[in-house]
């Protein structure tokens, strides 16, 4: 897996990511649908959750500031819902690490595209754990039971972007899931369309299932490439795709319904083996769904991260089928916060929830200026 | 089953060839559903070709005082709490803007008082030094004679929630004898209807003048066409919106934008001993509360000097007690989901703040319907979230308010003072220079004196043109005159 040399932890979280490890590895053997988190090891959850929250609280600082500024210690917690929830903000402005960060191996960062230039640092003093929960959770929701797949990614290569979450989650993708035939198509040059038509060919002629992933504002360019010269490729039956990450201004909006309509009739893969994953790098851990044939579709994530769906102003847990923001608590977050407060919106309902998309601020009412009116007006 | 309800006011059509849309209000038990009128462009063009006779013909032949006599009229039954057109103002608005209702029945009563006949001819004095300008020729300071000619056409966009924001224009278009189209806000319909319809009840020929319409967004095919006809266009609203406007009207054609602004209230140390820091805290509290910030005079920031008796966070803990009071007095009204999620931004943008150890906190439970972000370091100006979001900043001397009040000068509108009389002057002397435009104590800020120039602009004087008879043609005129001696030179 990660070829570097396991880096030394302290012994407490040595201890911390062991038992992260083997909560990952409760369901090893048990390779069939995601039980229903409400039932699944609640208990077990809450109690490894709040130890890592004392963990959290007592070795980072600003986290313990935050907590302490609403009144919440861990004394007072008695189940991971209680867990203060992290703006996932704070990531760009202070440091979340309770390991110092001279200690951590890797950071990952935000795009840095909602505010230009600050990014958002997750540390991880060991990957051990990101590609624990990575691989195994890939192999449940995306493989379908394939060990090994032949990969085409429409995403630069960890190589190239070193502190980029999803470069790295694809990179674990090929290297732990691929063929040698897989293959990058993005890079300093841009999107190489001829190499990935001419992958595609083959694999159409090879007639064995394969995988394309990458970032969905790249499938939209290759879509629009190819849509311009009227190309589809029939890949071989059982062949998935993957995309993540919405469009990010990088490429021009499609409507989801439209997005895996074009995806499926361009490649020939049925809406049902389009699956797009809703990862973060706040996260160590991502959300899958299990195919797009219908919108939204149901995300849900493994065992080892749940989510509720929060009032804005009150923090309060909303009924399921209500609007509400996402706060997930992901136990393989030992180092950072387990539990963040997204700016997503969304739906909880039976399975996981549906993703609604950015929580966004009213536009004034009134003649008061409104901060983004300022914002931008200050900018210039 | 909800109220409905007709907006608009459409002189010169038919009823019946008018269109409705209907626009729906309020939350949970009280709700409602707003017909507002949707002109087609030939329409528009009627009414407004309508108004402009109309005005010609009734409001023109008026004396400026006589059109004040009328307007006060209409003034005297708002204010009256019998009256039903007051009834109707105050049922109607606190479902269609969902502030509290004892809220709007004392602003109401603040504001309307400002449009009585005696600050109305104050207002019109404020912009005109001889008010018969606007009636006939007055002799001018500099020699020859002047008169003030309103707009034929002035044409309003309205924006906003904030109730009676369009009486101030249309007051305006009224003294100045324009003929007048405002578009409705959708925020807000209510308001400028009901006026109108008084108007056009205590003097019909007056409703014959003016036309109180809406249309959806920018929607160029009907408001350009208005614009086009129109010699003033006015515009209220955020710079997108004005900028739309603004691209609709003939760059011939004078065009009045009103943008939203920013107001912010300055404590100083005076104003911090142990008997009147509660008590500044408490009217800070209310300039917060009223309107739930969303006027353009309303307070985001507060920055109190440090040196009193009350600390600037003993200052901000008063001012979040009095906050708390007011929760109760006058709840915050249900917000939607994205009013909701703006509120947390802004918390959790300050909670995200205190992380980094700065001197920095949120003040106000997570439950409650308000909060403060105190900072002890010096903070650059910069809006809040509204609905009872207050920055509480301390500094070390006023001058250190102003460096952070500075960057954001050109959407600083009103500042509120509380400072003693030898500082006064030379505060306002440099709050001038930076951009504010007015000055005011705190506890005042979101009721302006009647006669205020809004943003700093002459309201009045800006929408009129003057013509003047120079002293030459008055002589040459003599010399032309049947009575006139035989020049023999």
């Amino acid at each position: 897996m990660n070829a570097s040399p396991p880096p030394s932890l302290s012994i407490e979280t040595r201890a911390l990511v062991d038992a992260v490890l083997a909560f990952i590895a409760r369901d090893a053997h048990n390779n069939t649908a995601p039980v229903s988190h409400d039932e699944f090891m609640t208990a077990d959850f809450d109690a490894l959750a709040l130890r890592l929250f004392a963990h959290q609280y007592a070795n980072n600082d600003p986290y313990r500031r935050f907590c302490q500024g609403r009144g919440v210690t861990p004394r007072k917690v008695s189940g991971w819902r209680g867990i203060p929830p992290v703006p996932i903000n704070a990531y760009k402005e202070v440091t979340l690490s309770s390991e110092p960060v001279g200690q951590c191996e890797h950071v990952f960062m935000t795009s840095g595209t909602t505010r230009a230039g600050i990014k958002g640092r997750h540390h991880h003093p060991t990957l051990e754990v990101y590609d624990r929960s990575m691989t195994h959770n890939f192999a449940q929701r995306f493989m379908s039971g394939h060990e090994r797949l032949p990969m085409a990614i429409l995403f630069p290569p960890e190589s190239e972007l070193p502190n980029s979450s999803l470069a790295h989650y694809l990179s674990l993708a090929s290297s732990e899931f691929g063929t040698d035939g897989s293959r990058y198509f993005v890079g300093q040059a841009g999107i190489d369309v001829d190499g990935f038509r001419r992958w595609l060919e083959r694999a159409r002629r090879a007639d064995k299932p394969c995988a394309i992933l990458g970032a969905s504002y790249s499938f939209v360019h290759v879509l629009d490439a190819f849509a311009a010269e009227g190309e589809t490729f029939a890949l071989p039956q059982g062949s998935r795709i993957l995309d993540t990450g919405g469009y990010k201004r990088e490429s021009r909006e499609l409507t989801p319904e439209n997005f895996y309509d074009a995806l499926s009739l361009t490649f020939s893969v049925p809406r049902e083996h389009c699956i797009n994953m809703y990862g973060m790098t706040e996260l160590s851990t991502q959300f899958y769904d299990d195919g797009n044939v219908v919108l939204p579709s149901v995300k849900s994530g493994p065992h080892w991260i749940r989510s509720r769906t929060i009032d804005p102003l009150t923090g309060d847990d909303v009924q399921k089928g209500a609007r509400g923001v996402l706060v997930h608590c992901d136990l393989a977050n030992f180092n950072s916060t387990t539990s963040i407060l997204t700016e997503d919106v969304g739906i909880g309902v039976d399975g996981g929830f549906l993703l609604l998309g950015r929580a966004e601020g009213a536009e004034a009412t009134g003649c008061s200026l409104a901060v983004d009116e300022f914002l931008k007006a200050v900018a210039r | 089953m909800s109220e409905r309800w007709v907006a608009g006011h459409v002189p010169g059509l038919a009823a019946a060839d008018i269109r409705y849309e209907a626009l729906a209000f309020g939350a949970g038990a009280d709700t409602m559903s707003i017909d507002v009128p949707a002109l087609d462009a030939a329409q528009m063009i009627a009414v407004a070709q309508h108004v402009q006779r109309a005005a010609r013909q009734h409001l023109q032949t008026l004396p400026v005082s006589r059109i004040i006599a009328l307007i006060d009229a209409a003034i005297v039954r708002l204010l009256d709490p019998d009256d039903r057109y007051r009834r109707d103002a105050e049922r109607l608005l606190a479902i269609v803007t969902g502030y509290n209702a004892e809220m709007i029945r004392l602003g109401l009563n603040g504001y309307l008082h400002t449009f009585r006949a005696p600050e109305l001819h104050r207002f019109v004095a404020e912009d005109f030094a001889n008010p018969k300008v606007l009636d006939e020729f007055q002799p001018a300071m500099k020699g020859g004679m002047a008169r003030a000619i309103g707009p034929a056409l002035l044409a309003h966009s309205w924006a906003g929630n904030v109730p009676g924001i369009p009486l101030w224009s249309l007051v305006c278009g009224l003294l100045v004898k324009a003929g007048n189209v405002g578009k409705l806000p959708s925020a807000e319909p209510v308001f400028a209807t009901l006026f109108a319809r008084l108007l056009a009840e205590i003097h019909p020929p007056l409703g014959e003048c003016m036309a109180i319409v809406w249309w959806k967004g920018a929607s160029p095919a009907i408001a350009a066409p208005l614009y086009a006809h129109a010699e003033v266009v006015l515009a209220y609203g955020s710079n997108e919106t004005i900028t739309q406007v603004r691209s609709l009207v003939p760059i011939t054609t004078r065009f009045l934008p009103y943008g939203h602004k920013l107001g912010v209230a300055l404590v100083g140390r005076a104003a911090l001993d142990t008997a009147r820091g509660p008590a500044t805290a408490r009217l800070v509290a209310h300039d917060v509360v009223r309107y739930e910030q969303q006027g353009c005079y309303s307070p985001h920031m507060i920055y109190v000097e440090r040196g009193g008796r009350v600390s600037p966070r003993e200052f901000a803990q008063y001012v979040a007690a009095e906050l708390e009071n007011l929760a109760h007095r006058y709840p915050l009204r249900t917000l939607q989901f994205d009013e909701k999620t703006a509120i947390a931004d802004w918390r959790r943008a300050a909670e995200v703040r205190a992380m980094s150890g700065e001197r920095f906190e949120l003040i106000g439970a997570e439950r409650a319907t308000w909060a403060i972000a105190y900072s002890d370091t010096p903070l650059a100006i910069e809006p809040g979230a509204t609905h009872r979001t207050l920055s509480v900043v301390s500094v070390d001397t006023l001058e250190h308010a102003l460096e952070c009040i500075a960057p954001g000068a050109r959407f600083l509108q009103t500042v509120g003072v509380a400072v003693d009389a030898q500082a006064l002057h030379p505060l306002a002397q440099k709050l001038s220079v930076i951009g504010a435009t007015r000055i005011t104590a705190i506890g005042r800020m979101t009721q302006p004196e009647a006669g205020w120039h809004h943003d700093g602009r002459c309201n009045l004087a800006d929408l009129v043109r003057f013509v003047e008879i120079e002293q030459s043609a008055e002589a040459m005129s003599d010399r032309l005159a049947a009575y006139a001696e035989e020049d023999l030179r």
